[in-house]
């Protein structure tokens, strides 16, 4: 009876993964091009303060991407081998 | 009655099923959409925006894990700790029937309101975890009057 009910959750869960990694993808590279931006700006006018702060936001952006790449589909596994069956 | 009552258990157990594959679809989602939100909060260099994020996410999971590991484990340590039923007859049967389906839904009901704190979580909005703890309480408290206020009835009736 609810077989078809989890066909659907399964294809519009599946078209928001798609969805949301294409939009990680994007606001990804342009924060990363921000940040490459605002170091190249940092180490022209020599702010060391600025260019260490861009470095590190890069990086913060690159551990996020590989999080969500790498980690969270292993955590998606994982929770759903969790899924329990009836208890009654 | 014992075919009733399979016909009524199976559905819900499709039911279970379905709503279970639902949470874990929908945690695995909020918590990228969380990452997607700590990304675009670190891009802006909005730091309070990032930990919020972290937070989120944090909730989400522990929330799925909960709907997941002690949802099932509450119901069946309820259903397990209620006493049979002590008429005899059918009035006997009707509170064991009454009291799987009530036990049934108070399984349903538990995993529902995980759902519902998750996606409340997901969303920003505080975690109505509580409520899934007071409907599991009304839910027992329906299952004890079941299985054995209703016999007890029976006997006051003169009907055993």
């Amino acid at each position: 009876m609810f077989d078809p009910i989890m066909e659907q959750i399964q294809s519009l869960a599946q078209d928001a993964w798609l969805f949301l990694i294409g939009l990680l993808i994007i606001v990804a590279m342009l924060g990363a091009l921000y940040y490459v931006l605002q170091g190249t700006a940092g180490a022209a006018f020599g702010g060391g303060r600025m260019t260490s702060t861009a470095i590190l936001g890069a990086v913060g952006i690159v551990i996020l991407v590989l999080f969500a790449f790498l980690v969270l589909p292993r955590l998606g596994e994982l929770i759903q081998s969790l899924a329990p069956g009836p208890p009654f | 009655m014992a075919e009733v009552t399979d016909l009524i258990l199976s559905v819900l157990r499709q039911a279970w099923l379905a709503l279970a594959g639902g949470l874990a679809a929908v945690a695995v989602l909020a918590l990228l959409s969380q990452t997607l939100r700590a990304a675009a909060g670190s891009a802006l260099s909005a730091r309070f925006w990032v930990w919020q994020a972290i937070s989120a996410g944090a909730a989400v999971l522990i929330l799925a894990l909960f709907g997941l590991l002690g949802a099932p484990a509450l119901a069946q340590a309820a259903n397990q700790a209620l006493p049979g039923s002590s008429g005899c007859g059918p009035v006997a049967e009707l509170g064991a029937l009454a009291a799987a389906l009530i036990a049934a839904l108070v399984a349903l009901r538990l995993l529902r309101t995980t759902f519902a704190a998750v996606l409340w979580a997901s969303s920003g909005g505080s975690a109505p975890l509580s409520g899934a703890l007071v409907e599991a309480a009304e839910a027992v408290f329906g299952m004890l009057l079941a299985s054995a206020a209703t016999p007890l009835a029976a006997h006051f009736l003169g009907a055993c």
